[in-house]
């Protein structure tokens, strides 16, 4: 079957699953690991600043993961600089927890948009240091570009401000960077449900990264289960290749003048 | 003549709802299978907090919440008359305290909208910080002060409620072991374990984590989980901290009485409720982060109860459609001590008929499903 050996890589490591997880804002420990378990997500994120760093093991979200093989995506929220996120950046390394790093810098506290200058900028010393690097971004393409040529792991333009369930707004522009990209591209933010996941994954992107749509959902675990479905279902339908659309109904003719133009 | 009323669980939730029902003139019988007060009510750290403990925005949640915080002075002064005793409620306000530069982004976008809530709020780093809080690390960058937020000494609060409640005559059976709903669509009738009924025209269930027992007798889905939240406190002369200070890790809270309260862990351990190193080595570990005097303390007490969470986090308050004589009112998780007196008066007004906001509809026992076989 394709989705056996059809695999994401990035930073060197092979990923089965597409699926990227925020562990925040779930109603508790037990509904939060059993969403994690039913979304079959491999890489887990959070916000570096809320984590105890100098004893990761003992922090109020890590201590429920600790016996577990995540790879971890500490992210930067809250820096709204390029240096304040090479901070925080720099201080999740060194308490071991991950190589790998969101960059995430938001100006603004009521639409949290990136700024994509300075996250350009972080991404460049970063990758520089060494770091896997996944920049969270805006649906430019222009940006996702230049983020890539700077050295990123992987581009994740967002599909609609953080937390809102919007879905993609500028389909067109995610397909765009997908054609583009020469590394994956994942969408981050702003999903809200399963048929957005699908419309992600039909356009290309390589996964997606969602937190609320999952953690705030009455059921959770359903939730989470339903994301990895709509995640593999858009894939396969992706990699499957769709019909053409067409104007009127045909049980098999291929005529070209039915052809929705 | 009104209704009698039945409330199956004699924790904080169940404590509140038969003192306000009785207040109200109904008959109230009040059922507790151990001891009133035994689970999560004794271990909790009394904090009213509806700003510290919303972090995200003004939802249904933090409006009850905030409801809740709202109707304390009176409620807790008429529990303190009643009852003849007296507990600890402090108007210390809070301290939300961050590390890093990049926690600004977020104290900002919750004082943005919680300033159009009812919090006087504001941002304090530096000399004004430590001027109010002078034991506190120097390593905290910032603190969103709250001064709207309160905290009380649960066990004695919880105590005083039960004495209320029985000073006007709710009649309380506590030790019934196991609690057996056999009728509940055209009266209520409840088996205790040694075999005694009692009747009554309405139950209300507050029996926390237990609730999900009752699945198969409504046929409803009732995904309540207990959670374990162990909590010790410090024996301390001179209160180490004037504010609540809350931080991503946990919470301290100096006590009247020179005790230092300070929670939580939180871990999934199914209805146990022992103490482990583990849990209680991590809250010391971080509370010498918040205040470094504590390196050389050691707790003088640690404990753990059983804090019913359901599976979106939201309590289970209301009727169920089948009967409207059956009323839920639990899983409160961390937040029985808050919304004890809102929920008292909510449940109080659906069994009295009376209109109730629509946002109360968010917590419909209702919600995860009807049970199809």
């Amino acid at each position: 079957m394709q989705t056996e050996t059809d695999v994401l890589r990035i930073g060197g490591r092979c990923l089965a699953s597409r699926f990227f997880l925020g562990t925040g804002l779930f109603p508790n420990p037990y509904v939060q690991m059993e969403a994690i378990k039913a979304s079959g997500a491999e890489v887990l994120t959070f916000a570096i600043r809320r984590i105890n760093l100098e004893n990761t093991e003992d922090d109020s979200i890590l201590q429920h993961l600790h016996n577990e093989s995540y790879i971890y995506l500490p992210n930067t929220s809250g820096a709204r600089t390029a240096d304040e996120a090479v901070r925080i950046a720099r201080l999740a390394r060194a308490s071991g927890l991950s190589d790998w790093i969101k960059v995430e810098i938001s100006v603004n506290e009521r639409t949290l948009l990136p700024d994509p200058i300075e996250t350009l900028r972080a991404t460049e010393v970063l990758v520089k240091e060494g770091f896997t690097v996944l920049p969270y971004t805006s649906d430019d393409p222009v940006i996702c570009k230049r983020l890539e040529e700077a050295g990123a792991a992987a581009v994740m333009p967002g599909a609609a401000p953080i937390g809102t369930g919007l879905g993609i707004l500028n389909p067109y522009h995610i397909g765009l960077i997908v054609e583009e990209a020469n590394v994956p591209i994942i969408v981050d933010a702003g999903l809200g449900s399963a048929s957005d996941v699908v419309q992600a994954m039909e356009l290309g992107v390589s996964g997606v990264l969602m937190n609320t749509p999952v953690a705030k959902a009455t059921d959770p675990v359903r939730m989470a289960k339903a994301m990895r479905l709509a995640i593999e279902a858009g894939r396969l339908s992706y990699l499957a290749g769709r019909i053409t659309k067409k104007k009127y109904a045909s049980a098999s003719s291929g005529l070209d003048a039915f052809q929705l133009k | 003549m009104k209704e009698k009323i039945l409330i199956m669980g004699g924790g904080i939730i169940g404590l509140s709802c038969a003192f306000e029902l009785k207040k109200r003139g109904f008959q109230v019988t009040l059922l507790e299978k151990d001891q009133c007060g035994g689970q999560a009510s004794g271990a909790a750290a009394g904090m009213l907090a509806p700003y510290s403990e919303n972090l995200e925005g003004p939802d249904e949640f933090f409006q009850l919440c905030l409801e809740s915080l709202q109707l304390y002075p009176e409620w807790q002064q008429q529990v303190k008359q009643i009852s003849g005793e007296t507990f600890e409620y402090t108007n210390s306000g809070s301290l939300y305290i961050a590390y890093h530069d990049a926690d600004m982004l977020a104290l900002e976008g919750r004082l943005l909208w919680q300033r159009q809530f009812g919090s006087s709020g504001t941002i304090l780093a530096g000399d004004k910080l430590f001027r109010m809080e002078p034991m506190l690390s120097r390593n905290v960058q910032a603190a969103l002060y709250t001064p709207e937020e309160s905290h009380l000494y649960a066990p004695d609060y919880v105590h005083a409620l039960e004495m209320a409640c029985r000073v006007i005559g709710v009649e309380i059976h506590e030790h019934l072991e196991r609690l057996t709903v056999k009728e509940w669509k055209h009266e209520i009738l409840i088996q205790a374990a040694n075999k005694r009924y009692f009747n009554g025209d309405r139950l209300v269930v507050c029996s926390g984590a237990w609730a999900q027992e009752l699945a198969n007798t409504f046929n409803i889905e009732i995904p309540v989980y207990p959670i374990r939240g162990q909590i010790c406190a410090y024996r301390a002369e001179h209160k180490p901290v004037q504010h609540m200070v809350f931080s991503s890790q946990g919470y301290l809270v100096g006590k009247e009485n020179s005790n230092l309260v300070c929670g939580a862990s939180e871990d999934v351990a199914g209805f146990d409720t022992s103490v482990t190193d583990k849990g209680i080595e991590r809250l010391r570990k971080w509370n010498k982060q918040v205040v470094p005097f504590l390196a050389d303390h050691v707790p003088f007490h640690r404990w753990a109860g059983l804090r019913p969470s359901t599976q979106d986090g939201l309590p289970l308050i209301g009727s169920i459609h089948d009967s409207k004589r059956v009323i839920f009112a639990a899983g409160h998780y961390r937040n029985g001590i808050l919304l004890s007196p809102v929920t008292a008066k909510y449940i109080a007004d659906l069994i009295e008929g009376k209109k109730t906001a629509d946002a109360y509809q968010a917590f419909s026992p209702e919600r995860f499903g009807v049970r199809n076989c």
